[in-house]
């Protein structure tokens, strides 16, 4: 089922895509009623009980310039059990709504959630075969993974391999890259920012601001000490030479520093400073209050004199 | 005493074994201080580099005794060149022994009247004798003395610089604290000696002593020709002895800081002839003549407060100097010291008092300011390693839970017996 392809098209895929079909499915999951059993639950006769994970189906639409398919944005489609497609009649009418809004934007195929593509798809995958004559399977894993470091989605398409001697449609797996639009960036950003869900006060999130910004710098500074010790090996000799590398490495230097003037250097030195001195400020009064808390504690043991008659009730 | 010699040679080799030769001397140091004149002869058979610790004990034996003249200038030799030679890690094992015949060898060079020949083997004994730089040993304030007895400042600096943050006998600190004062006003580097003297002033001390009182009235002077202004209250650190104590024993310090704020010249050198004695009794005139010179500076910078531009006449009016030239001259040296910022017009004599010209935004300020910040970090880790300690110490524990209300908010009633609202 899953050989990579050979069409030779590039997909692009907008995260806004991604979005929404986790929004669905998560809306789908937790409208369940009741919600499904757990791992932890007792299991029945033995037996583990079924994960019933819903599947939800929707329809992607988007743009196909040349060899280049630009998925833009996606919708809902119901799923009819008993006749093992998507609702025909619903679709249509979705698809002239969204014409009249995105008039380039064309259905380019369908989604899904599961694990791995399955056998039932293929019906699902014909039936849209006269919308789109190759059209495309997009198909999110929704089981959470904390080791995975890829984005859990898959882009099959179909392909007619000739197995056992009869010509058959199988699911091929296709590679694809995320593309943004600003807009889309901002939003993702803003997303991935709500993690403290409380809020939290002005000093949790100037905490985690500043340990964002701590691992990207950290990132950043392992990824250079790479290069620099591949170059350091290509300069030994360990490693062959690659031109074309080198020349890459040389644009990415040759980026920076952006802006080189004298009154850049003022400016900047002069902010260096006044961050270095609020810091200075800010250890000066932290060590100043341990100290004070140091003497009082010390007069309070050691030295004979102190007040009689102790402090009065604190109520 | 053969058979203790060849046991030094012989067990002078690994730790362990110099463990072991150190019990062994222990019990024979009697038997050494008994024989100490027939010592000599053997110091010879033994070699300072390898067998530091046997020769430390024989040479501690050897000079306990009373010394003469013809002995002394070989001992110093003996000496001076065991401590060149002597391996540290040997020293350690037996500190107060070594530490003997350091002093000893302090007394002899002062008996001899050379303090210049110990500046150097003493310096090398402190750095062979202690744990670490900021380890304040018995043998600091001595080096410090004869540095100050033979007047070579310079070689006493590095050793001032240091953060001292372990104190073995609280006497060495202050007499280190003193001497270091004295050698920082001999080098003209006031702050330096203003933070030594105040380290003195405020020490812990259960009852005064006459190092922290001479300490006081050289402080006294220092920041008043360091800062122009003496604090009348002793910070709350320093311990309620010295507050109440200290300014009553030097009374006619206190009222010469009292004059000085007045800003009169003429009262101060009223002050100063009256009480010269005092001052020259205590080894402080010098220092008296300084604060009462520095009088004008003081002046001078009260004038860059309220005024932009002034002529040199004017400038020697206020300040009660006797001629422009006069002013000129002593403006010079403080634009030259960095005290203030002015420039001088010679044609029509105007002074004009400029900013600090610092714009704080070259990389040196980076550098120094970072420094700075490293250089807090690492004091406020030690800040709170002894917060904790002291929260852990019994004493402190003691007085602490004592001071406590008996009950707690908690075990009040809660229904309210009456209120006034």
């Amino acid at each position: 089922m899953a050989s990579s392809s050979s069409s030779g098209l590039t997909f692009k895929l907008h995260p806004l895509v991604i979005v929404n079909i986790s929004d669905h499915y998560t809306r789908v999951k937790s409208q369940m009623n009741p919600p499904p059993l757990t791992s932890t639950s007792t299991t029945v006769n033995g037996v583990e009980p079924l994960q019933q994970a819903p599947r939800v189906y929707g329809c992607v639409i988007g743009v196909q310039r040349g060899r280049t398919v630009e998925i833009f944005n996606s919708f809902e489609l119901l799923y009819d059990p008993s006749t093992h497609s998507l609702d025909r009649p619903f679709l249509e009418k979705k698809q002239e709504l969204y014409k009249k809004v995105f008039p380039h934007f064309y259905i380019l195929g369908w989604y899904s959630t599961g694990s791995d593509a399955q056998e039932s798809d293929m019906h699902i995958h014909k039936a849209l075969m006269d919308i789109n004559e190759s059209p495309l399977y997009v198909l999110l894993n929704p089981t959470i993974n904390p080791a995975q470091k890829d984005l859990p989605v898959t882009i099959y398409e179909s392909e007619l391999h000739v197995i056992d001697g009869i010509p058959q449609l199988i699911f091929v797996r296709s590679s694809y890259t995320i593309e943004t639009v600003e807009a889309e960036r901002i939003s993702v950003d803003h997303v991935a920012h709500l993690k403290p869900s409380d809020g939290g006060s002005a000093a949790t999130q100037l905490a985690a601001h500043l340990t964002g910004i701590h691992s990207a710098i950290k990132m950043l500074n392992s990824r250079i000490r790479v290069l620099h010790h591949y170059l350091v090996g290509m300069q030994k000799g360990d490693v062959p030479c690659e031109n074309s590398l080198l020349r890459q490495v040389s644009s990415l230097l040759r980026r920076l520093p952006a802006i080189e003037s004298e009154k850049f250097q003022d400016d900047f030195l002069m902010e260096y400073n006044d961050t270095l001195l609020i810091t200075y400020l800010a250890m000066f009064t932290n060590c100043s209050s341990t100290m004070n808390e140091l003497v009082d504690k010390f007069n309070t043991a050691y030295d004979r004199h102190s007040r009689r008659g102790g402090r009065t009730a604190f109520i | 005493m053969e058979a203790l010699v060849t046991q030094i040679q012989g067990l002078s080799g690994t730790a362990s074994d110099v463990l072991s030769l150190q019990n062994l001397l222990k019990q024979a140091d009697d038997s050494l201080h008994a024989e100490s004149t027939r010592l000599p002869p053997f110091l010879d058979q033994l070699d300072p580099s390898k067998h530091s610790l046997g020769y430390l004990y024989f040479l501690e034996a050897c000079t306990a005794g009373p010394v003469t003249q013809e002995q002394a200038s070989s001992f110093l030799l003996t000496i001076a060149r065991f401590i060149s030679s002597c391996v540290a890690e040997q020293i350690r094992l037996a500190p107060d022994k070594f530490i003997c015949v350091c002093k000893r060898f302090k007394d002899q060079v002062l008996l001899l009247e050379e303090p210049l020949r110990g500046v150097a083997p003493m310096l090398t004994a402190i750095r062979k004798l202690q744990l670490s730089s900021e380890h304040l040993t018995a043998l600091h304030p001595e080096f410090l003395l004869l540095c100050l007895l033979s007047k070579c400042y310079k070689t006493a600096l590095s050793i001032l610089e240091e953060d001292i943050f372990e104190v073995d006998q609280p006497r060495d600190l202050f007499l280190f604290c003193y001497y270091g004062g004295m050698i920082s006003i001999g080098q003209k580097q006031f702050r330096k000696a203003l933070e030594l003297l105040h380290n003195v002033v405020t020490a812990p001390m259960s009852t005064v002593n006459a190092i922290a009182v001479e300490a006081f009235k050289k402080y006294i002077l220092v920041s008043l020709i360091h800062h122009g202004q003496f604090p009348t209250n002793l910070p709350k650190y320093a311990s309620s002895g010295a507050q109440r104590n200290l300014k009553n024993l030097c009374q006619p310090y206190v009222e010469l800081a009292s004059s000085y704020s007045n800003g009169k010249i003429a009262d101060l050198e009223t002050y100063v002839e009256a009480n010269k004695d005092k001052f020259e009794s205590d080894n402080n005139l010098g220092l008296v003549k300084q604060a009462v010179s520095s009088m004008y500076k003081r002046n001078i910078q009260r004038l860059t407060q309220t005024y932009l531009t002034l002529s040199l006449q004017d400038i020697a009016n206020r300040v009660q100097l006797n001629s422009p030239k006069e002013a000129e001259m002593h403006v010079l040296q403080m634009i030259k010291d960095g005290e203030i910022y002015a420039t001088i017009n010679q044609k029509d004599g105007m002074v004009r008092f400029l900013e600090d010209p610092e714009q704080y935004k070259t990389c040196e300020m980076i550098e120094r300011i970072d420094s700075s910040i490293q250089r807090l970090m690492t004091v406020s880790k030690k800040l709170n390693v002894m917060d904790e300690l002291m929260s852990c110490d019994p004493l402190y524990l003691a007085k602490a839970g004592r001071e406590r209300q008996r009950f707690d908010f908690d075990d009040f009633d809660n229904v309210p017996q009456r209120y006034n609202i």
